[in-house]
C-alpha cells in the first residue's frame, strides 16, 4: 500500500515538474517572440574585418573610450541628430542613457577640452554615406535604410 | 567674419576632422545670471540683487594626424569681485594618445578632482546653477581649477569587472596673493607645485560610477605684519621675538575625495565626501595653525523629466575644522532646489533656492565688509536666476 502511495506521490511530482517546464519554456518562447525589434542596424565599413562587436564595446566607441579596432584602425563614429527616433533607440539600447545624458557628457567634455563627439548627420543615406566611403566607420540607421556599400554589423 | 567661417566650417570637419586642411572645430557658450539674497552678500554684492554673474567661453579644438590633437579655449567672467570680465586662456593643451589606455596631455589643463572640478564653468553640462559649493567653490576658481603642466590618462578595459580611468597629473598655480586681512599684507605669492590623481571606476552595475581623487599643492607666501599689528600681538607672545619681515609661510594642502555616481536612464544621482587638510609653516604658529583639518560633502539629485525639464536639489555641508564643528562661523550647511529648463537644443534657462544655515564659507575680504563670520546671520537664502546659450 505504501509504495504504490510513494509511487503515485513521485508520478504527481514529475508530471508537476514537467508541467512547470513546459511553462516556463513556453514563456521564454513567449518573450523572444515579444521581444521589440532595436529599431535599428548597426554597420561599418565594407573592409572591417569585424562581424560583429559587445554593446559594452559599441557603446565605449560612441563615448570615445574606445578609438581602435582590433587591427588597430581608427574608429570612426557617426552619430544621428539628437531629434532622430533611431538615435533615441540607440542611445537607450546600446549607451543606456539618453539622448539628453549623452549630450550632456560632450558638453562636458567640449568645455573641458576633453574630447569632440562623433559627427552628427541627419538622414539614414547622410550615415550611409560616410561609413561607405571611410575605413574604420561605424554608424547606425533605421530598420528601413538600404544597406548598399556598407556591412551590418551584429551586436551581442 | 573669422568666426562666421570657422563655424561654417565646423560641419565639414566632422566629416574629416582629422585632415590636416579641415577647419578647427569651434565651440561657445555665453551665460548671464542673476543673484537675489536674503540677510547675507553671498558671491556678489547680492542683498539688493546682483547682474554681476556672467560668463563667456569660446574653444578651438583641432585633431590632427598621429593621434594628436590641439585645443584652446578663451575664457571671461564676473562674479561680484572676481574675474571683472579679463579674458584668460582657460585652457590649451596638446594631446597625444597613442593608445586608449595611454595619452599625454601637456599645456593648462583642468583638473581632474571629484566628478565635477572640470565642469564648474560649463552651465550647459550640469543642472544646478552653482554645483555643491562645500566642495566646487565658484570663487575658488582661479586655484582650484586648472594647472599649468601635465597629465598621463587612459582608459584600461577589466572586462567582466568594467573599466577605469586614470589620470595623473602635476604642474604649477597661477600664484595669487590671498585675499587681505586687516593688518596683514601678502607681498609675494607662488605656487612651487600641485600634483595629484583621480580613478574612476565604470563599475559591473550598469551606471555606477566608484571615485577617489587625491591632490596636494603648496603655497608659499611673504607676509608682512602692520606694526600696529605686531605691537600689540608681540606683548602677548603671539610673536616671536626679533622677527623679520617679510616672513616667509608655506601652506601646504594635501586633499582627498570619494565619489560615487548613479545614473539610471533619466535619474542621476552623486554623492561625495572630502577632507582638505591646511598645513602652515611659518615662524609665527600662533597666527597660522600648523594644522587644520576641514570636511566637505554632499548627495545631489536630479531627474530629467521631459525633453525641456529637469528637476533637482541637493544637500550640501562644509565644516572649517572638524575638531571644532559648533559655532555659525564653523558650519555652513545649503539645501538647494533647482530647475533647468531646455528651450532650445542650444539654450537653456535655470532657476534655483538655497536656504543656508552657517557662515563658514562667507570668508571673502570684499564682501560683507566690517563683518565677522561669527556676526553675520546664521540662517538666510539665495535666489538665482541664469540663462546660457552654447553651441
Amino acid at each position: 500500500m505504501r509504495s504504490t502511495a510513494h509511487g503515485k506521490g513521485r508520478q504527481r511530482r514529475a508530471a508537476l515538474a514537467t508541467a512547470l517546464a513546459l511553462a516556463l519554456a513556453l514563456l521564454a518562447v513567449g518573450w523572444a517572440g515579444a521581444a521589440p525589434a532595436p529599431g535599428f542596424r548597426v554597420i561599418t565599413h565594407p573592409g572591417n574585418p569585424a562581424l560583429s562587436v559587445e554593446r559594452a564595446f559599441l557603446a565605449d566607441v560612441f563615448l570615445k573610450k574606445t578609438t581602435r579596432w582590433s587591427d588597430d584602425e581608427p574608429i570612426r563614429p557617426v552619430d544621428q541628430g539628437p531629434d532622430s527616433v533611431t538615435r533615441q533607440r540607440f542611445s537607450e539600447q546600446i549607451l543606456r542613457r539618453s539622448v539628453f545624458a549623452v549630450r550632456s557628457y560632450w558638453q562636458q567634455r567640449i568645455f573641458a577640452g576633453r574630447g569632440l563627439p562623433p559627427p552628427e548627420l541627419e538622414s539614414d543615406e547622410a550615415v550611409l554615406r560616410y561609413v561607405r566611403s571611410r575605413p574604420g566607420a561605424v554608424g547606425y540607421v533605421s530598420d528601413r535604410a538600404e544597406l548598399a556599400g556598407v556591412k551590418l554589423l551584429g551586436v551581442n | 567674419m573669422l568666426a562666421a567661417g570657422l563655424w561654417a566650417g565646423s560641419s565639414a570637419a566632422q566629416d574629416d576632422a582629422t585632415s590636416l586642411t579641415a577647419p578647427f572645430e569651434l565651440h561657445a557658450f555665453v551665460s548671464q545670471g542673476f543673484i537675489l539674497s536674503a540677510k547675507n552678500e553671498y558671491l556678489a554684492n547680492s542683498k539688493h540683487g546682483s547682474l554681476e554673474f556672467s560668463e563667456v567661453g569660446v574653444n578651438l579644438t583641432k585633431t590632427l594626424p598621429e593621434n594628436l590633437r590641439l585645443g584652446v579655449q578663451l575664457f571671461g567672467h564676473d562674479l561680484g569681485p572676481f574675474g571683472n570680465f579679463a579674458p584668460q586662456f582657460d585652457w590649451y593643451y596638446l594631446d597625444w594618445r597613442p593608445r586608449d589606455w595611454f595619452g599625454v596631455r601637456v599645456g593648462r589643463l583642468k583638473m581632474p578632482f571629484g566628478l565635477y572640478n572640470e565642469l564648474n564653468d560649463i552651465d550647459a553640462a550640469r543642472v544646478p546653477i552653482l554645483l555643491p559649493q562645500s566642495l566646487y567653490q565658484a570663487d575658488h576658481r582661479e586655484y582650484l581649477f586648472a594647472l599649468a603642466g601635465g597629465e598621463l590618462y587612459g582608459d584600461l578595459h577589466l572586462g567582466d569587472a568594467g573599466s577605469l580611468e586614470y589620470r595623473a597629473y602635476g604642474g604649477t598655480l597661477p600664484a595669487q596673493p590671498p585675499g587681505s586681512r586687516p593688518g596683514v599684507t601678502v607681498t609675494r605669492a607662488a605656487v612651487p607645485y600641485v600634483y595629484g590623481a583621480r580613478l574612476l571606476w565604470s563599475t559591473p552595475l550598469e551606471g555606477l560610477v566608484a571615485g577617489f581623487s587625491a591632490q596636494v599643492v603648496r603655497f608659499d607666501w611673504d607676509v608682512v605684519l602692520d606694526p600696529a599689528l605686531v605691537g600689540a600681538l608681540e606683548p602677548l607672545g603671539l610673536l616671536p621675538p626679533g622677527l623679520t619681515y617679510p616672513m616667509q609661510v608655506q601652506f601646504r594642502v594635501p586633499r582627498w575625495i570619494a565619489s560615487l555616481q548613479y545614473t539610471a536612464h533619466d535619474l542621476d544621482f552623486s554623492a561625495e565626501y572630502s577632507r582638505w587638510t591646511g598645513q602652515f609653516r611659518s615662524p609665527a604658529p600662533a597666527l597660522f595653525p600648523p594644522h587644520t583639518v576641514n570636511e566637505r560633502y554632499y548627495a545631489m539629485a536630479s531627474y530629467h523629466a521631459a525633453s525641456w525639464f529637469t528637476p533637482g536639489l541637493y544637500y550640501s555641508g562644509y565644516f572649517v575644522n572638524v575638531e571644532d564643528r559648533h559655532g555659525r562661523e564653523n558650519y555652513q550647511h545649503d539645501l538647494a532646489i533647482t530647475t533647468r529648463y531646455d528651450l532650445t537644443d542650444h539654450w537653456l534657462f535655470k532657476l534655483e533656492g538655497h536656504l543656508m544655515f552657517g557662515t563658514a564659507a562667507l570668508d571673502n575680504a570684499q564682501l560683507n565688509v566690517g563683518r565677522e563670520r561669527k556676526d553675520l546671520a546664521p540662517t538666510w537664502g539665495v535666489l538665482l536666476v541664469k540663462t546660457t546659450a552654447y553651441f
